[in-house]
């Protein structure tokens, strides 16, 4: 009995969600922040169809997410008709690192995108077109965009692949540290201090959460402290470069729907935490 | 029953089931002001010309409805060349073909589009003619302004499309996957002759590209703005901390600025405005600590000294990442470094070397040998040569604040704070004689506007004082720009 008690944990969480968005649909009310439970819902999903079907099955529909996220970025960016076939190579670059993460291939995981995607992209962009012209900053910004939508998301399928609950231990931690920093952000306060509050507040429920989750995600209790005092430090980090980013490519926080900004803007939080985590425990705990 | 049928026809599964969420999935549509188009029945699309896929987004638009009546208007010769996708074209979309460069015909060529409004059919209308280049309209050609003379009771629907242009620009076969935006604007009924129309109906969607590229990531490179410099220079407790905030305040008006004083703060529309922060910023407060703390003049220098030339480092970041309009110096480091040899080198001090002085501490000085008598005097100036930190720069306008040093004395008694080492009247007295002495130098040898104001005013006097001689200065430098 205890011993499905986590696979059972997954999908009562995946149910509550889908109840949510049933309550939604029939009485035809608008629960707050229903973005960001959308992307909180496929993470779930993700993790039950992992417990219940296939792993393999699941790392697919991260893929799609992958998919999303960078097909938002790239909509935003102003492109030069020359980069068209640097763009095909990024989106191409998706598939081959879901199926390394799917055969379990660490090495080729770890280096498909910095080092094949990254240098398979400028050549593509060189033989796009005959300008010359904004090349360097075509490079940086479709590799940026792979790298930070495709290579740091991709880190939180292998991760689940070590274990289910490290990955929702991370998701768990975004949340909190998203609830904090949402409060937070109402108010004007400096950027340092405000970024220190946020942490010195959210830290507390981070460490707390990681320790009571350190029976599912089998981390010992020092490793589950200092990642719980961690993650809330590359959180805060991603959450306030992508903030950042997202103001330089025009997205407007009133008014934001898929494919202007709400893809990016819900996920934020994830890009810097999950690739570092990833490695702490790779490091200390494979 | 035939019209029930119909309903269930293929075609409108197609549409329903598979090119619907295919452009949904995979390209990504947002439709706006759906509720425009959602209750007509009778209706004529106008939209800008872009891709092939222009159709297909159109299509993704339409009431269910209005799927086997509408019309889009099509030139045969470009899609009869392959048998295939003209059958698909024709099987999916059912256009209206025109033929063109046939002129000798001689039919009238909107007889067609005519033929299936009179059927209470509706047209898709493309008035560019052809696919333009990527994110250009052309002006409109005149076939619309007609048709829609023609038909005063039918609404026309002007449709903005923005993305198809780089999903799929003329000239490339591959299709990316890049989101969409189709903005629909309200029906109208027109009325007038048919360039009018036309005119209009042009109108109306160039200000729709307007509304959706106004917010469009751009990749210039921002053109930046020459900030302009002013420096206010007084003894302590002469009130320039004071002024140089109400100038900041108020110049912020304009445009942004920004004031370098104990703390660093920029200015919008009178308010503060918060910048991300600096660390040279952070490493300068941490060392002014250090100077306000010192006992006697000796400690004071190093730490002033390495304040002073962080100011200056400092001025160099904000014109190179905040590119503000106006910078409000409280005291620029040049001059006030140059000053305050007069408290350690009183000897030594006079016009002729102050004058030396800044030629070398701006980096002019290339002409001064070693073996000049300055660097004997002053070995400071020597080392900071040697290390290659005098490239100080020399502020825009100058303005002094001249008070005598008994009555700023008070006034650092009031404050009630804990006395600076420097902060006596015989020294504030020597100090105010070498800003004096350094003004002179400034306006005869480099030609900078200096001002002299008296410091004994009210705040309100000076300020005021202040701001008109700014507004002529201003004036006279947009002039000679």
């Amino acid at each position: 009995m205890f011993g499905e008690l986590p696979k059972l944990t997954i999908l009562v969480v995946f149910l509550i969600l889908t109840l949510l968005y049933a309550i939604r649909f029939i009485l035809r009310k608008e629960i707050p922040f229903v973005s960001y439970i959308n992307y909180l819902w496929i993470y779930f999903l993700i993790f039950s169809v992992a417990e219940i079907f296939s792993f393999k099955i699941a790392v697919w529909i991260l893929a799609i997410l992958c998919f999303w996220s960078l097909r938002e970025y790239f909509s935003l960016i102003d492109i030069r008709l020359q980069d068209r076939w640097g763009i095909i190579g990024a989106y191409l670059s998706i598939p081959f690192m879901i199926y390394y993460i799917q055969i379990d291939w660490y090495g080729m995981f770890i280096v498909s995108i910095p080092v094949y995607a990254f240098l398979m992209i400028p050549f593509l962009i060189a033989i796009g077109g005959k300008e010359s012209k904004g090349i360097i900053f075509s490079t940086g910004a479709i590799d940026f965009g792979m790298f930070l939508f495709v290579y740091c998301l991709g880190h939180i399928g292998y991760l689940a692949l070590y274990s289910r609950w490290m990955a929702i231990m991370l998701i768990t931690n975004v949340v909190i540290c998203d609830i904090i920093t949402y409060f937070i952000q109402k108010k004007t306060i400096p950027v340092l201090k405000s970024i220190m509050l946020k942490y010195f507040i959210s830290s507390p429920f981070t460490v707390l959460m990681t320790v009571l989750l350190s029976n599912w995600t089998t981390i010992p209790t020092g490793h589950s402290i200092s990642l719980g005092l961690m993650i809330p430090v590359l959180i805060i980090i991603g959450n306030h470069t992508i903030n950042y980013i997202k103001f330089d490519l025009g997205i407007d926080e009133k008014n934001m729907c898929p494919g202007r900004g709400a893809v990016i803007d819900n996920m934020k939080s994830i890009f810097y935490s999950a690739p570092v985590v990833f490695h702490y425990i790779r490091y200390f705990l494979k | 029953m035939r019209k029930l049928f119909q309903i269930f026809s293929l075609r409108i599964f197609i549409h329903l089931f598979i090119l619907r969420p295919f452009v949904k999935l995979f390209f990504g549509i947002n439709i706006q002001g759906r509720e425009n188009i959602s209750q007509l029945d009778r209706y004529i699309i106008v939209a800008n010309h872009n891709s092939h896929l222009d159709i297909l987004l159109l299509f993704c638009i339409l009431p269910v409805k209005g799927i086997l009546i509408t019309h889009p208007v099509a030139a045969k010769e470009y899609f009869s060349k392959s048998k295939l996708s003209f059958y698909l074209i024709n099987f999916l979309f059912s256009p209206v073909w025109i033929e063109r460069g046939k002129p000798q015909e001689r039919r009238d060529p909107l007889k067609d589009i005519k033929d299936r409004l009179e059927d209470r059919h509706n047209v898709i209308i493309f008035p560019e003619g052809t696919r333009g280049n990527p994110g250009e309209m052309k002006h409109f050609k005149s076939g619309i302004g007609r048709l829609a003379a023609l038909y005063r009771d039918i609404p026309i629907v002007p449709v903005f499309l923005f993305g198809p242009e780089r999903v799929l620009p003329k000239g490339s076969n591959i299709p990316l996957p890049l989101w969409n935006e189709v903005i629909i604007a309200p029906p109208h009924f027109y009325q007038g002759a048919h360039t009018e129309i036309t005119h209009s109906l042009e109108k109306i969607i160039n200000e729709l590209e307007q509304s959706v590229k106004a917010f469009r990531h751009k990749r210039e490179t921002v053109v930046k703005k020459s900030s302009i410099t002013i420096a206010v220079l007084g003894i302590d407790g002469s009130g320039k901390s004071t002024l140089s905030r109400n100038l900041a305040q108020n110049l912020s008006v304009d445009g942004v600025s920004c004031l370098v004083s104990d703390a660093l703060m920029f200015y919008e529309n009178n308010q503060p405005k918060d910048m991300q922060p600096l660390i040279t910023e952070k490493i300068r407060e941490m060392i002014g600590g250090y100077a306000k703390k010192a006992k006697s003049l000796k400690f004071y220098k190093i730490p002033k000294l390495t304040e002073l030339l962080l100011r200056d480092h400092l001025l160099d970041e904000i014109k190179r990442w905040y590119s503000t309009d106006f910078i409000i110096l409280d005291g620029a480091p040049l001059l006030n470094l140059t000053a305050w040899t007069c408290l350690y080198k009183e000897q030594y001090f006079n016009k002729n070397t102050c004058s030396k002085a800044i030629r070398i501490l701006t980096a002019k000085g290339e002409e001064f040998q070693k073996s000049d008598p300055i660097f004997k005097q002053f070995p400071e100036l020597s080392s900071l040569k040697y290390l290659k930190l005098n490239h100080l720069k020399l502020p825009d306008v100058v303005i002094f604040l001249d008070v005598e040093s008994a009555i700023a004395c008070k006034r650092i008694d009031k404050r009630g704070e804990k006395k600076q080492v420097h902060e006596t009247e015989e020294k504030l007295g020597k100090l105010r004689e070498a800003y004096k002495l350094v003004c002179n130098v400034i306006l005869e040898d480099w030609n900078i506007p200096t001002i002299s104001i008296d410091g004994n005013k009210t705040v309100e006097d000076v300020v005021a004082e202040t701001e008109n001689y700014l507004k002529k200065f201003l004036k006279e430098n947009a002039d000679g720009k």
